[in-house]
């Protein structure tokens, strides 16, 4: 009963700065509700088909709170028939959603499902409001809630990413990420956020102005003698993403348009010390069940929530710069926690189309100590 | 007519600071500059002053949220919105034909009954209102702020002969209730009251410290804090106003004033002072003034200006007998002493003070009003009159005869009449011009302790508290230590309270005092002598005996209503804590600063806060909420800056009030007092639902980070353990059972005890008893 996956429609909010930007007064359930319209109204797809919404949440409590899937299904004007469900893997959250999806299409549990994320990290603060840790735990095993600042630290140190080499990516990151939304290659994804009167169509977090200079002049901002600045981490964001995920069959049937199909996925689960180290095992396991080398990936998102990380994981999967991140990283863009995955995963399959590439890769660190990717190829 | 909604005209320093304390004051306000040219905001004068003041320390605004009631604006596309408003402010350059084009333009589109005033400070009003409608001369005044308009608490009113006494009683009672100021009604005479007298001072410091030979630093010495003026003194006040303000301020008054008024006398070229304007050393907004901070070499170093050459050294601390019998003999001793110093504050004080008495009635009608204007508009401790008084008005004037200078007719009255002030009938008059004393007058629903003190004697006293009858079967409990700092004598004067009060005669309590400050804390010096000679007990007994008076008078049968004024920090925001309501002066700087010396609260200041936090609906539900703001409040020693911050932070409640005008702000507790008499019942003691160690362990890992960044110190990590276990409950607390008020205070008894006994706190407190500053070990 083996079917094949695809996907074929990828949308997102503009991602904004937390606490300052342009959506911090939007309500994350209404933010991804906007999304899951926007997707719907350009895939054209049917929405009675849609067999289940599935929303990744990092910090599912407040206005995410409640099963917010359901509560998205309502306000997008689901029909009531389509099912609800909020999935929490920290940042992989929402790429997770897409592999639920892919399973249960396998295993002929539904034709198309549409894979969200939301994260408003305005809203709900990071670790929550009633953060309630195990008290024996945390003697026994403290790593286990280590924050991820010093995670990022002891990647930089134990793979010796030096400063310079971190801010030079996030220099680039910077860079790529005003490019494309100069040359306007940022538009096709977004869905404008609308908030009474006030619409807001474009990204804010992106800072073309960032200098090499400027950021070495920065305090670490994590640990006093430490490498890791607020330059060279992603910001906190407000965002959410979303994606159409159906099998090959009904996507055909319903004319839509396939970005590129699922080839392999894979988590994997690391010290949660060095948690940004997730995407190596996570790559090569995906990587060995699509039966692929790491040369044959032409284009690769990967997860920028620390330069640090990022670039450890780029030197132990030995990736080529250049295949990374084209359009610019979270660094650059923002990493609204749940919205990631779908983010990543989206734009890989969109990158894919538009560079006329073969595979692709999407991979992301988890905090807690995991790794989670997923392998494209072009249809 | 109500003032509900207000204009300001010109967003200049002055201008944008006055619109700030409207907002305030809970006016909205609408700030309109001109249209700057080439910009693209239309509005960025006045947006700009407002985004500026937000970040002005101190801040013009009382709170980030009264920015919102500001709207800035333009006078090309928002002068027809003038027609909505109460009351405009002009504030714009003091330029007559400017002021007189701007009045048509308002007075085209204002509405009825509203009222037009101008912030200047050297235009007559005669000529103000000069060519303008009958109208506008009716419903118009000067209203003269000082700078900052938020702190200072003068406000000088000037109606013209045609000014309609209802606007003019509009705008008193408004800046009095609403803005909180100290009114003084001023004739139409050059420079009003306050820079009339303020200005004829400066420039006579400025020549004798020249004629007699003075450094910068060693007049400033005199002419400080010896003096009652605020130790700036004349050079360091000049150094804060600016001095390219007083060449205008000396302009004006030379032209307005009469040829023969003896302002004109003192007036005289000094090419030092030119020069430093002109090369921008125009005080602390230039490049430097009198004095600057030399910051060449990587060093601050505090330079004064050589009087005489105008080359900056090393400013040093001044020496000179006559400073030092001041300390001994007071003001008297000063001005008798032969020494330059000496000299110099007899001459310098003997002009100002003859002046001022040559002046009443002409600016304005009393001698209190004088004293008033210089004591709110320049700070200075008392006033012209008042310092007469205290050199003893007889004397003085047969000093001044003995010198062959002329003695004015009201000093002559004084001196035979044995002062400008005498408490009569137990109640404090003052010397008319007719030389027939009369009482002080006070305004309606002003009530102030120092004229109840006057009146009798307290209930009981000891050497750091007292306890007074102010009426209607309402008692006050008055702190009257340095700083107000509270000791074991304080502790036993509030037992004694709660027995006295609740002994049938008084029906409620109100803990007020007229200080500057309602209390810093408990006293440190006492603790830290307890703790270095290792006594324990003697401290637990300390923290259990606060503990147990706070617990008596949040649980006597009368209602408490505490009303600070000033600071009101550690153990004086915990008295704020433990009472049923807070009648909070505007001007109220509060907050928990224990863990600034390696302590937590230990007087039930941990267990009110939360309390608070905990029953407020807009915050988060669940056990950490409450908790984690307390633990960042308290853990971070974190200042309210006004009451209205005080009620953002959870140390005041929604129903707690605040009063702008200090002298109005007792009369406003004792109403509150008696409101609560009514069917008054004591609360029942507290239980709290909090997260025990899980949330402590949450808090733990915040720390971590925090120590880890570099923003929490070793020491600090300690004292914020230590607070941590307090405010989660302790290590039985759990969720599912509340924990009761009587086992918080413990905790904190116990948390306190643990940090007292090590050395960092100990260092701490010793660092901060000897230099008035934090530790950060």
């Amino acid at each position: 009963m083996h079917k094949n996956v695809v996907i074929a429609g990828y949308a997102r909010s503009p991602f904004h700065f937390a606490a300052k930007g342009e959506l911090t007064k939007v309500r994350p359930d209404e933010m991804a509700a906007q999304v899951v319209r926007g997707l719907l109204e350009r895939t054209k797809v049917d929405p009675a088909a849609i067999e289940d919404l599935i929303v990744g949440c990092a910090m599912p409590e407040g206005e995410q709170g409640l099963n917010v899937a359901r509560l998205i299904g309502f306000l997008a004007d689901l029909p009531l028939e389509v099912g609800g469900m909020t999935v929490n893997r920290f940042c992989g959250s929402s790429m997770n959603a897409m592999h639920i999806a892919a399973g249960q299409i396998q295993m002929d549990a539904g034709e198309a499902f549409i894979c969200a994320g939301v994260e408003s990290m305005t809203r709900i603060p990071m670790g929550g409001y009633n953060p309630l840790l195990h008290p024996g735990l945390a003697e026994r095993y403290p790593q286990a809630y280590m924050s991820m600042g010093e995670t990022a630290e002891n990647v930089a140190a134990k793979y010796d990413i030096p400063r310079a080499r971190q801010e030079e990516l996030a220099v680039e990151s910077q860079r790529k990420a005003a490019a494309a939304r100069e040359a306007g290659k940022l538009a096709d994804e977004i869905v404008a956020i609308r908030q009474g009167n006030h619409t807001v169509d474009q990204d804010g977090c992106i800072r073309p102005d960032t200098t090499a200079e400027a950021l070495a002049g920065l305090n670490p901002a994590f640990k006093t003698d430490g490498t890791v600045t607020a330059g060279t981490a992603s910001p906190l964001t407000d965002g959410a993403a979303a994606t159409l995920v159906t099998s090959e069959d009904f996507a055909k049937a319903n004319d839509l348009e396939v970005l590129a199909r699922i080839r392999s996925i894979a988590v994997a689960g690391c010290a949660p010390e060095i948690m940004g180290m997730g995407p190596v095992a996570a790559s090569k396991k995906a990587l060995e069940r699509a039966g692929l080398e790491i040369g044959d990936m032409e284009v690769i998102e990967l997860n920028e929530a620390f330069a640090a990380q990022a670039l450890a994981c780029v030197d132990q999967l030995g990736l080529d710069l250049a295949r990374v991140n084209l359009d610019g990283g979270a660094i650059a863009l923002g990493h609204p926690l749940g919205a990631t995955g779908a983010r990543i995963t989206g734009k890989a399959a969109q990158l894919l189309k538009r560079e006329g590439k073969q595979f692709a890769l999407a991979s992301q660190c988890i905090g807690g100590g995991q790794g989670i990717a997923t392998v494209l190829e072009a249809v | 007519m109500k003032i509900e909604t207000a204009a300001v005209v010109g967003a200049g320093v002055m201008g944008a600071g006055i619109a700030a304390h409207l907002a305030n004051a809970g006016v909205s306000v609408l700030l309109l500059d001109i249209v700057p040219e080439g910009v693209q905001d239309r509005n960025a004068l006045a947006a700009g002053a407002v985004a500026k003041m937000l970040k002005t320390d101190p801040a013009p605004f009382m709170t980030r949220r009264a920015a919102k009631l500001v709207t800035p604006g333009n006078l090309e596309d928002d002068l027809d919105k003038l027609a909505n408003v109460d009351w405009i402010v002009e504030v714009i350059i003091e330029d007559l034909a400017l002021k007189h084009d701007l009045y048509k333009q308002i007075d085209a589109v204002r509405k009825k009954g509203s009222v037009v005033s101008s912030n200047t400070s050297t235009l007559p009003l005669a000529k103000l209102v000069e060519g303008q409608s009958a109208r506008f001369a009716e419903d118009f005044l000067i209203t003269h702020f000082f700078n900052p308009p938020r702190y200072m608490r003068l406000l000088e009113i000037i109606a013209g002969e045609k000014t309609r006494p209802e606007a003019l009683e509009c705008l008193r009672d408004f800046a009095d209730r609403r803005l909180g100021k100290g009114v003084v009604l001023c004739h139409d005479t050059p420079g009003f009251v306050a820079n009339r007298i303020g200005s004829f001072w400066m420039q006579s410091a400025i020549n004798e410290a020249r004629d007699l030979g003075l450094t910068v630093e060693e007049a400033d010495a005199v002419m400080g804090r010896p003096v009652g003026v605020p130790k700036t003194g004349v050079f360091g006040l000049l150094d804060l106003v600016g001095l390219d303000l007083i060449p205008k301020v000396d302009a004006s008054l030379a032209a307005n004033l009469a040829p023969d008024d003896a302002y004109q006398a003192l007036r005289r070229p000094w090419p030092l002072f030119e020069k430093m304007i002109k090369d921008g050393y125009t005080g602390r907004k230039g490049k430097g003034g009198f004095y600057r901070l030399n910051t060449e070499g990587g060093q601050r170093v505090k330079e004064a200006i050589d009087l005489g050459s105008g080359a900056y050294a090393p400013a040093g601390k001044a020496a000179m007998e006559s400073l030092d019998a001041a300390k001994a003999g007071g003001l008297k001793a000063l001005v008798a002493h032969q020494d330059k110093g000496g000299q110099y504050a007899w001459n310098v004080l003997s002009q100002t003070l003859a002046y001022a008495a040559s002046l009443v009635p002409e600016i304005v009608e009393r001698v209190p009003d004088v004293d008033r204007a210089l004591q709110f508009g320049y700070a200075w401790k008392y006033g012209p009159f008042e310092l007469i008084d205290r050199l003893g008005a007889a004397d003085f004037a047969e000093r001044l005869e003995a010198e062959g200078r002329e003695v004015p007719a009201l000093l002559a009255k004084a001196a035979e009449a044995g002062g400008f002030y005498r408490v009569h009938e137990q109640k404090q008059q003052y010397l008319g011009t007719d030389g027939a004393y009369a009482d002080v007058p006070r305004e309606d629903g002003v009530l102030l302790l120092a004229d109840v003190k006057l009146a009798g004697e307290p209930l009981a006293r000891n050497g750091s508290a007292s306890l007074w009858d102010i009426g209607d079967q309402v008692a006050c409990l008055e702190f009257h230590t340095k700083l107000n700092t509270v000791d074991p004598d304080t502790v036993a004067m509030v037992e004694k309270t709660v027995r006295t009060v609740s002994g049938g005669d008084y029906k409620a309590l109100v803990i007020y005092n007229e200080a500057s400050h309602f209390s810093a804390g408990a006293n440190l010096g006492l603790a830290l002598f307890a703790a270095n000679v290792g006594m324990w007990p003697m401290i637990e007994g300390m923290v259990e005996g606060g503990q147990k008076a706070l617990r008596s008078l949040k649980h006597a049968p009368f209602p408490v209503v505490a009303a600070p004024s000033g600071l009101a920090l550690g153990g004086g925001c915990e008295f704020l804590l433990n009472s049923d309501a807070v009648q909070a002066h505007a001007e109220s700087y509060i907050g928990l600063v224990e863990a600034g010396v390696g302590l937590v609260p230990g007087w039930g200041g941990c267990t009110e806060l939360l309390a608070r936090l905990a029953a407020d609906p807009r915050r988060p539900r669940g056990p950490m909420p409450p908790v984690a703001t307390a633990f960042e409040t308290i853990g971070m020693a974190k200042v309210a800056k006004s009451a209205f911050e005080g009620k953002e932070m959870g140390f005041l409640k929604d129903t707690d009030d605040i009063t702008f005008n200090r002298e109005r702000l007792l009369a406003d507790a004792k109403a509150r007092a008696l409101e609560l008499a009514e069917d008054y019942q004591a609360p029942e003691p507290l239980e709290l639902t909090l997260p025990g160690p899980s949330g402590k362990t949450a808090l733990d890992f915040a720390v971590r980070d925090l120590r880890a960044k570099g923003v929490a110190t070793p020491h600090d990590e300690t004292v914020a353990g230590a607070l941590a276990e307090v405010l989660s409950g302790g290590p039985a607390a759990d969720m599912t059972e509340p924990v009761a008020e009587k086992d918080l205070l413990a905790l904190e008894r116990a948390a306190f005890m643990r940090l007292v006994k090590t050395g960092p706190t100990l260092a701490r407190m010793e660092h901060t008893v000897e230099t008035g500053k934090p530790l950060r070990n």
